[in-house]
């Protein structure tokens, strides 16, 4: 931890006042994490978990809070849509509720869906267990000041035993603003006992400003829950975008999340999964592609704490230019959870020779009756399938293009929503470097 | 104290064989009574200093080692490895203990000494003899007897313990001590440069292969003396070495810490292979006692196309906080680690290595096994890092962990850096049990179980058993399965 109020970026985001609810509990929490925050500072590499990601640039940076600007900036409606994802919309400019651009008509029977903000007017005790956490870890900063100052995002909910079929959409948009801002967004997500859920999270920009965007999301699974879950981060080039997930897996639930992180300038996903309930599932599926001066921090841990339990990784990394990608995947099969089964992959091309990327798989066995592996590589595209394309007559060009697009796409093999899969490889491809 | 001690141990002789039916015993837990003589406990300049007058050392030695005792004192214990350890009290350990009588050659070495390498198997002379190993008996903090100095002096080898080395050639060690670990490289680095006693010193001249294996027994004797070895071993352009190290120590019950750094320099050409095999008393099945293993061991190819192996077996210790490492300055060097690292009872082990390819087309290559039993934790925590110039560096790892028992964990931390984008790095990892379909196997063909588990443990292990020399191998594969006693059933 470093100098905790001389950092122009803490005390900025302390200069924003202190949210009030007229909730006791949710107060006292804001406050406390407020002040943890304003004690513990931002976490320095020396911190393991931002061993890394160094905050030291971003620390000098100042961002004003959402109030300072009184008129939301236009965001076009139309640039909203995704193929494939026809379901219910939320959408959020700058981390505050936008009715008009969100789609909440024909919500489908046993879906709640509203923005934080509302629910808290209204029934705010079931979100009482989630919103009043006290971050402790030393690398928990962000979590901090999300819990301190998040008055909106997402309260999504599945009753039981309902199947949601037409994808949500959640939409955070950074859009452009007088000053730099900083916003943060807090989701709660449960899914009832046997119910389902296809959720689309997407992070986009309206403009090049700067921002830092914190966002916490908890996601709780019931007993034989299936969710599925696609992550479409391309934030705006300027932004700073620091999410945690936090996912629960009841008994027999399965969730699987496929991510692409390909915008933002500092980038930061924490990923973090309980598999709390026998013979649950968690499959990621995830690539990042850092170029120009793009870092992008996916931190993954996996906590096998059931009989039974299964998890699957497979993450890929492109960096080019000066881009720096890192990846950890950190497994944990708690003492007592046997018949665990855990894979993790991690491979990653390195296109330029300013780039750098940094992997650290890790597995951390507690129980014997367990399967575990993991795999990581750091290389280049393979000469002889480069041969292979080149002796069929292909141009160099366009063979390195097709074994890096087959490269990244790999990661969306399984997606089984055909239209957004389609549309999800042709954006990867798209950003691909003309080699 | 010492009569029962040696009462013990003719016990321990009398029923040797009951003890060696009766489960895990520590074949290695006796002391030798010899006098000894050595500093008060306790740590400050005056200690340094005092260490340095008994060595009869030269002034810029003392002054090397108050250095490294300042920089020790501004510097916090490590606490990142996944281990558990007690508060060490620096001031309540002894940094010197020598025996008595200094003998001049092998033929006045205390027969009580003597008597100790055989218990242990080691007969000096024999073993020398028959083996042709050159032998530099490293008991507690002074070297006792080195033979075989005439056949290495011939073909222009310098085998002698650090203190001889330090007043012999003062110019080799000013040179390249502290030039691979520097005395403030890290804790226990600094700690070891301090208050260092003694250690090996191997001088390869240009284009000299050694005429024979060097071998060195450590062994921790005296009660609460902290054992801090220095090993330097310099192979100039185009030579060859292979080192072996074996550590056992005698039982007892209190902490001792072992901060030892080892030192490797390889010149343009030159190839150096370091062996060891740890058995440092573990504790007893509760985590009562054992020693405190804290070691930095460091490589660095400094010349073109030169080749560092570290090979280890790691059995002993109740703590293990060790990391081989190879930094791959010249172009085409190489750097290997084979480890084989195994916990039982109350055992902890944090142990890996590190490779840094700085020169071109520099490759490197991870073998780590891990075993753990009992309730022991057994982590591998290793570092790849491609720096920007290291064009077309190459790593292989592997890292597999075998578990054996409910209570136990198996961790595995690699951090893998690259910052070359024609280098390639990999990584692979698994863990897992002994099936019960290899055991039923073995069982069907009525192999005892313990037999089962111990010829599965050694197929598990058996690439790294070939790294080692012969003799080692087959040392390695017996402490493996006296180690892994009572581990099933």
């Amino acid at each position: 931890m470093s100098q905790p109020a001389t950092l122009p970026l803490v005390s900025s985001l302390l200069d924003a006042p202190l949210p009030s609810s007229g909730m006791t509990w949710l107060d006292t929490a804001r406050r406390e994490n407020r002040e943890a925050f304003a004690a513990g500072g931002l976490p320095d590499t020396r911190v393991e978990a931002w061993k890394y990601t160094a905050l030291r640039a971003l620390g000098q940076r100042r961002f004003g809070h959402v109030d300072d600007v009184a008129q939301r900036p236009a965001v076009d409606a139309p640039t909203l849509a995704l193929p494939g994802v026809d379901g219910p919309r939320l959408v959020f400019v700058n981390g505050v509720f936008c009715a008009d651009l969100s789609v909440l008509d024909r919500l489908p029977e046993g879906l709640t869906l509203q923005p934080l903000s509302q629910a808290l007017r209204g029934d705010p005790e079931p979100l009482r267990f989630a919103l009043s956490r006290h971050y402790r870890e030393v690398g928990d900063a962000f979590a901090r000041i999300n819990a301190a100052y998040a008055t909106d995002g997402v309260v999504l909910r599945v009753a039981a035993h309902a199947k949601i079929v037409a994808p949500v959409q959640l939409v955070f948009v950074g859009a452009a603003a007088e000053t730099d801002l900083a916003w943060h967004v807090r989701n709660v997500i449960a899914l009832g006992e046997g119910a389902e859920l296809s959720l689309v999270e997407q992070y986009m920009a309206a403009g090049e400003q700067a921002q830092l965007a914190t966002l916490v999301s908890d996601i709780e699974l019931g007993e034989g829950a299936r969710l599925q879950h696609v992550v479409l981060q391309n934030a705006a080039i300027g932004s700073s975008l620091i999410r945690r997930s936090s996912v629960r897996l009841q008994a027999r639930a399965h969730a699987t999340v496929h991510a692409l992180e390909l915008g933002g300038a500092l980038v930061r996903h924490d990923l973090q999964a309980d598999l709390v309930g026998d013979a649950s599932r968690l499959d990621t599926r995830g690539i990042f592609m850092p170029h120009g001066r793009q870092h992008i921090d996916t931190q993954l841990a996996i906590r096998h704490q059931a009989l039974h339990t299964v998890s699957s990784s497979n993450w890929r990394g492109v960096a080019n230019d000066r881009a720096r990608g890192v990846f950890r995947g950190a497994i944990v099969v708690a003492p007592g959870a046997d018949g665990s089964d855990a894979s993790l992959s991690n491979k990653n091309l390195l296109l330029s020779p300013a780039a750098e990327i940094d992997t650290k798989p890790e597995l951390e066995i507690h129980a014997d009756e367990v399967k575990a592996a993991h795999g990581a590589t750091v290389g280049q595209l393979d000469e002889r399938s480069l041969f292979y394309l080149r002796s069929r007559g292909i141009p160099q060009a366009d063979a390195r293009a097709l074994l890096t697009a087959a490269f990244c796409r790999a990661v969306l093999d399984d997606l089984p929503n055909e239209v957004l899969r389609d549309h999800l490889s042709a954006m990867l491809i798209a950003q691909l470097p003309n080699t | 104290m010492t009569s029962e001690l040696s009462q013990t141990s003719a016990t321990m002789r009398d029923n040797a064989d009951v003890a060696e039916v009766l489960g895990r015993s520590y074949s290695a837990g006796f002391i030798t009574k010899i006098e000894m003589t050595g500093l008060p406990p306790g740590l400050d300049e005056g200690t340094v200093r005092a260490i340095s007058a008994v060595k009869g050392e030269p002034a810029w030695m003392t002054e090397w080692r108050l250095q490294a005792y300042r920089h020790w004192l501004t510097m916090p214990q490590p606490d990142w490895a996944k281990l558990s350890i007690d508060p060490i009290d620096y001031q309540a350990i002894s940094y010197y203990a020598a025996p008595k009588v200094q003998p001049k050659s092998l033929d006045e070495v205390d027969p009580a000494l003597l008597e100790t390498y055989e218990k242990l198997g080691i007969p000096l002379h024999e073993r020398a003899a028959l083996a042709g190993v050159a032998v530099d008996a490293v008991f507690d903090s002074v070297s006792v007897g080195t033979t075989f100095r005439k056949q290495l002096a011939a073909a222009g080898v310098l085998f002698c313990s650090m203190s001889e080395a330090i007043r012999e050639y003062p110019d080799i060690v000013r040179k390249y001590l502290g030039s691979v670990v520097p005395t403030g490289d890290n804790f226990f680095a600094a700690l070891n440069s301090a208050v260092f006693s003694d250690g090996s010193f191997v001088f390869i001249p240009r284009g000299v292969r050694c005429p024979m294996e060097l071998s060195t027994y450590f062994r921790i004797n005296a009660q609460n003396t902290g054992q801090f070895e220095r090993t330097l071993i310099v192979a100039e352009e185009g030579s060859h070495v292979s080192y072996l190290e074996g550590c056992t120590a005698p039982k007892r019950d209190e902490n001792q810490l072992h901060a030892a750094v080892v030192e490797l320099v390889a010149l343009e050409g030159a190839q150096i292979k370091y062996s060891t095999v740890q058995n440092w008393y573990p504790g007893d099945e509760n985590g009562v006692g054992g020693i405190y293993n804290f070691v930095t061991k460091r490589g660095d190819c400094r010349g073109d196309d030169s080749k560092i192996s570290w090979t280890q077996v790691e059995t002993g210790s109740a703590i293990t906080w060790k990391y081989p490492s190879v930094v791959l300055r010249g172009d085409r060097s190489v750097g290997e680690f084979y480890s084989v690292a195994l916990t039982h009872h109350h055992q902890q082990a944090d142990t890996g290595t590190k490779m840094i390819h700085l020169g071109k087309h520099t490759k490197s290559k991870i073998v780590s096994k891990g075993i753990s039993a009992g309730r022991s934790s057994n982590s591998y925590r290793g570092l790849v890092k491609v720096e920007k110039g290291a064009e077309g560096a190459r790593n292989y790892t592997q890292c597999d962990s075998l578990l054996i028992g409910k209570q136990c964990g198996a961790h595995t931390f690699p951090y893998m850096e690259v910052k070359n984008p024609s280098a390639i790095i990999e990584h692979e990892a698994t863990t897992s049990k002994i099936s019960d379909d290899q055991m039923f196997y073995c069982r069907s063909r009525g192999i005892a179980e313990e037999d089962a588990v111990s010829m599965i443990v050694d197929g598990f292990c058996k690439q790294v058993f070939r790294e080692l020399p012969m003799e080692f191998a087959v040392e390695a594969k017996k402490l493996l399965e006296v180690s892994l006693e009572g581990a099933v059933g």
